[in-house]
């Protein structure tokens, strides 16, 4: 048998014999994923929502501690020396240690998916897209495990550069802490850390398309395994003697921030600050106490729920809204039922009554969307605070921005086909849009890759089909009422090409309130860049 | 023949510290060379240069008529080493050990003759962490062995074995003679030099400060002999040390010692003064020069253990 062989069937069969490693390697992944299930299995929160994060988390420990623990106190006991006192490359030694631990990382991978499974959650979407990404995931961080096996003197200081690392890569770097809730700065970081195209290319071949969602990340992650894996080459140490400090290759360490700096300048050029950041970040959002069921919705973020005076319904004219500030003009209200009434449909049924109280301000609840007036939407909305357009919640393309072919097609087959799409027809307007919205919501929660267009679209569409007074006025009134109307529309997707949504209703519903915003602000004239 | 080691002018510094200042000597074919010399010393330094754990600043290194510098790997075919630390992972049978090793070289020795050669057999598939001390040194050397090398290198092969285990292993160095393999011994015992060494290389602070076999060490260092004597009664001090020949006296009550290069004389001397003084002699010992004694004429220190 070859040295390779000899010494990959050797690594592992050794790793096998160690209880720690086992413990580390495979039955702490399954406890966090069983933990994560025993939390969340009454919520809508799905195990397949988190298989990005969970993996990740696994690769991470698995390659960043497991990985260079091994090494450095093989080094210490000095086996590695030993090993170089025999004819044998250090590339061949290298490059066994490296495939013995990225076959560790894929069983601990698949254990913790078939457990997964056994729990109930549904098979991935695309297991092969799965396998590949996953060995892209691991090839990035064995990459960054060698590199500190190699800066590490000895065990303790793997364990502190490993939290070092794995800390910050948590909190701000896309794994653990959802990205929408942090500050712009710390997303900007994040598109330098592996983690972040780690979840969401594993998100993305779980729930996801699969790897045409991927590219991007793919690079991503090969780029820094790569610069890792020549690092940790160059500066390999046989010797417990040779201390890092001292050494030569130390400068060789640049060439691992290097690949980690070039990928976040090309996430920043290419603009995928944005666009990649939303299925980490819609992911983890959904362990956060603001997407909870019973939790305020997003929408709350933009809109300021004032219990209202009775206000004058007014009738707005292009006139009334090209010049905001004005007073009002007063109209006579047409009475007419709430909009869920008229479709004679039940509203969501709440969760409880602390739950519906945020989502509803007072002066809406009772009241028809025909009565809202520009007061109701300067007192209750504001738009400086929406999620940007180019950030991770509710992305919007520029105008001038060319999708791909693929998306293109799929954007013109939606165009085409949206007209005659059943749910766009319903009687209530209000119902209409709010199905119409899903076609802009539903793919920016399953991170599809027309999600940063469909937006367009979907405001050609409803510019087009509802009086532009009255789309303003039903906007407002979805953007208050996230909770109303019904979401059957959403299994109707599949008629515009969108595969099996899958999408969570209440991550949904938030979103679709956004883009409602959003797109009032634009017929307001409050945000910039207007659809056509 | 031509020398199978040959090491001209080796220089190795870590820091300011000189471990290998220009040291320089020669192995011949089937020999058993030691280096000897204190902690510290450069001994294994210098061994570890020539087996190529560490490259060397300066100096030419010839292994089986191979530049070692040039070509280690070519070396490395050729060579076995035992190194001062039997470095194993826990959890590796010595089957598996042997096995792996194995598979390193182009040409290699069965495991299973290994196995039996060094009494390893009912420990074959026992984790490394459970054998005894000397199981684990039984089994670097059997590893040692695994390329059928020509030349083996020991490094302190018997620092902190038992004594059993050192007579074994003793046993299997004079075995490699017989087999005609051609061995660099390190140690910081005497003993073990003088018993297993064709020829020795003493060296201290980096330097090679003489080499040859033992005895013509000896001979070449000093012809003073010791004197050990124990008496009924104690002599007084200044009466011994005029003695003719008497150096480096030392006295503890009725023990004394000390080093003369005219025996004959001096113990004559000491005859006659025991029998004016009336005092009865108890014990009395005299021995040739030891390496120590060579080392401390050669250094004016004593060999550090």
């Amino acid at each position: 048998m070859s040295p390779f062989l000899q010494q990959l069937r050797v690594t592992l069969k050794l790793h096998y014999r160690n209880r720690m490693a086992l413990l580390y390697c495979y039955l702490f992944p399954l406890v966090f994923l069983l933990a994560f299930w025993v939390l969340y299995r009454h919520e809508s929160v799905t195990l397949a929502r988190h298989m990005g994060e969970l993996l990740t988390v696994s690769v991470l420990g698995g390659a960043c501690f497991g990985l260079p623990t091994t090494m450095v106190s093989e080094r210490e006991r000095g086996v590695w020396r030993r090993y170089r006192l025999a004819p044998v490359s250090t590339a061949t030694l290298v490059a066994s240690t490296i495939v013995a631990r990225y076959f560790i990382l894929v069983t601990a991978g698949l254990l913790q998916l078939g457990v997964a499974l056994a729990v109930g959650m549904p098979l991935p979407s695309r297991p092969v897209g799965l396998l590949v990404v996953f060995t892209f995931v691991a090839f990035a961080f064995i990459g960054l495990g060698l590199v500190m096996a190699m800066m590490a003197d000895n065990v303790p200081a793997v364990q502190a550069l490993g939290q070092c690392i794995f800390l910050p890569m948590l909190i701000i770097g896309g794994i653990a802490v959802p990205l929408a809730s942090l500050p712009d700065w710390a997303q900007r970081v994040s598109t330098f850390f592996p983690g972040r195209y780690a979840v969401e290319a594993l998100q993305a071949c779980v729930v996801g398309i699969g790897l045409a969602a991927a590219g991007f990340d793919l690079l991503a992650l090969a780029i820094i395994g790569a610069g890792g894996c020549i690092a940790g080459a160059k500066m390999f140490r046989w010797d417990a003697q040779q201390r890092f400090a001292a050494g030569t290759g130390k400068g060789w360490v640049a060439i691992a921030l290097l690949a980690w700096g070039v990928v976040g300048v090309m996430s920043e050029y290419r603009g995928r600050i944005s666009a990649m950041a939303p299925a980490a970040s819609r992911t983890r959002a959904q362990t956060a106490p603001a997407a909870r069921p019973d939790a305020v919705p997003s929408a709350t973020s933009v809109a300021t729920p004032i219990p209202a005076k009775p206000a004058a319904p007014v009738t707005l004219s292009d006139a009334e809204i090209k010049t905001q500030g004005q007073p009002p003009k007063v109209a006579t209200p047409e009475r007419v039922p709430p909009p869920s009434e008229t479709a004679n449909l039940s509203p969501a049924a709440p969760p409880g009554p602390a739950a519906v109280k945020p989502a509803d301000p007072p002066r809406a609840a009772g009241t028809a969307w025909q009565a809202v007036t520009t007061a109701d939407i300067d007192r209750d909305l504001v738009f400086d605070r929406l999620p940007s357009d180019r950030g991770i919640v509710t992305p919007i393309a520029p105008e001038d921005e060319e999708p791909d072919t693929d998306t293109a097609d799929h954007l013109q087959y939606i165009r085409e086909n949206l007209p005659s799409w059943q749910p766009g027809q319903v009687a209530d307007p209000v119902q209409r849009v709010r199905n119409v919205l899903y076609v802009a919501a539903v793919p920016d929660v399953m991170q599809l890759p027309v999600e940063r267009y469909a937006a367009h679209v979907v405001y050609e569409r409803l510019q087009q089909d509802i009086p532009k007074d009255q789309l303003i006025k039903i906007l407002y009134w979805i953007a208050l009422h996230p909770t109303e109307g019904d979401d059957k529309a959403v299994d109707e997707l599949w008629a515009l090409r969108f595969g099996n949504a899958t999408a969570d209703m209440q991550q949904t519903r938030e979103r679709t309130a956004l883009y409602a915003v959003k797109l009032l602000g634009r017929l307001l004239g409050k945000l910039p860049r207007p659809p056509s | 023949m031509p020398a199978k080691v040959i090491v001209r002018d080796l220089h190795k510094q870590y820091g300011g510290v000189h471990a290998a200042h220009g040291v320089s000597f020669e192995i011949q074919d089937g020999e058993i060379f030691g280096l000897l010399g204190p902690n510290g010393s450069g001994k294994t330094t210098t061994l570890e240069c020539v087996i190529g754990l560490r490259e060397p600043d300066a100096g030419v290194i010839e292994v089986c008529g191979l530049d070692a510098r040039r070509h280690p790997r070519a070396v490395k075919e050729k060579i076995g080493a035992v190194l001062q630390t039997i470095a194993l992972q826990d959890k590796i049978t010595p089957r598996e050990a042997l096995t792996l090793f194995a598979s390193f070289y182009r040409e290699s020795a069965s495991p299973p003759g290994l196995l039996q050669r060094f009494g390893l057999d009912e420990k074959a598939d026992v984790a490394f962490d459970t054998l005894s001390g000397g199981q684990r040194q039984r089994l670097a050397v059997a590893l040692a062995f695994v390329n059928n090398p020509e030349l083996i290198f020991l490094d302190e092969p018997t620092t902190g074995l038992d004594p059993q285990s050192r007579r074994d292993l003793h046993a299997e160095i004079a075995r490699m003679k017989r087999d005609g393999h051609t061995v660099l011994l390190t140690t910081h015992y005497i003993d073990e030099a003088e018993q297993l060494c064709d020829r020795i290389a003493i060296i201290d602070r980096g330097h090679i400060i003489a080499s040859g076999p033992p005895r013509d060490l000896i001979a070449e260092s000093t012809s003073m002999q010791s004197v050990s004597l124990t008496t009924a009664r104690p002599l007084d001090r200044e009466s011994v040390a005029g003695l003719p020949g008497v150096q480096d006296l030392a006295w503890e009550d009725t023990r004394v010692r000390f080093r003369t290069a005219t025996v004959g004389e001096t113990l004559s001397s000491l005859m006659r003064l025991l029998d004016e003084r009336n005092v009865e002699l108890t014990e009395l010992q005299v021995r040739k020069a030891s390496l120590e004694d060579v080392f401390i004429a050669l250094t004016g220190d004593s060999l550090r253990h």
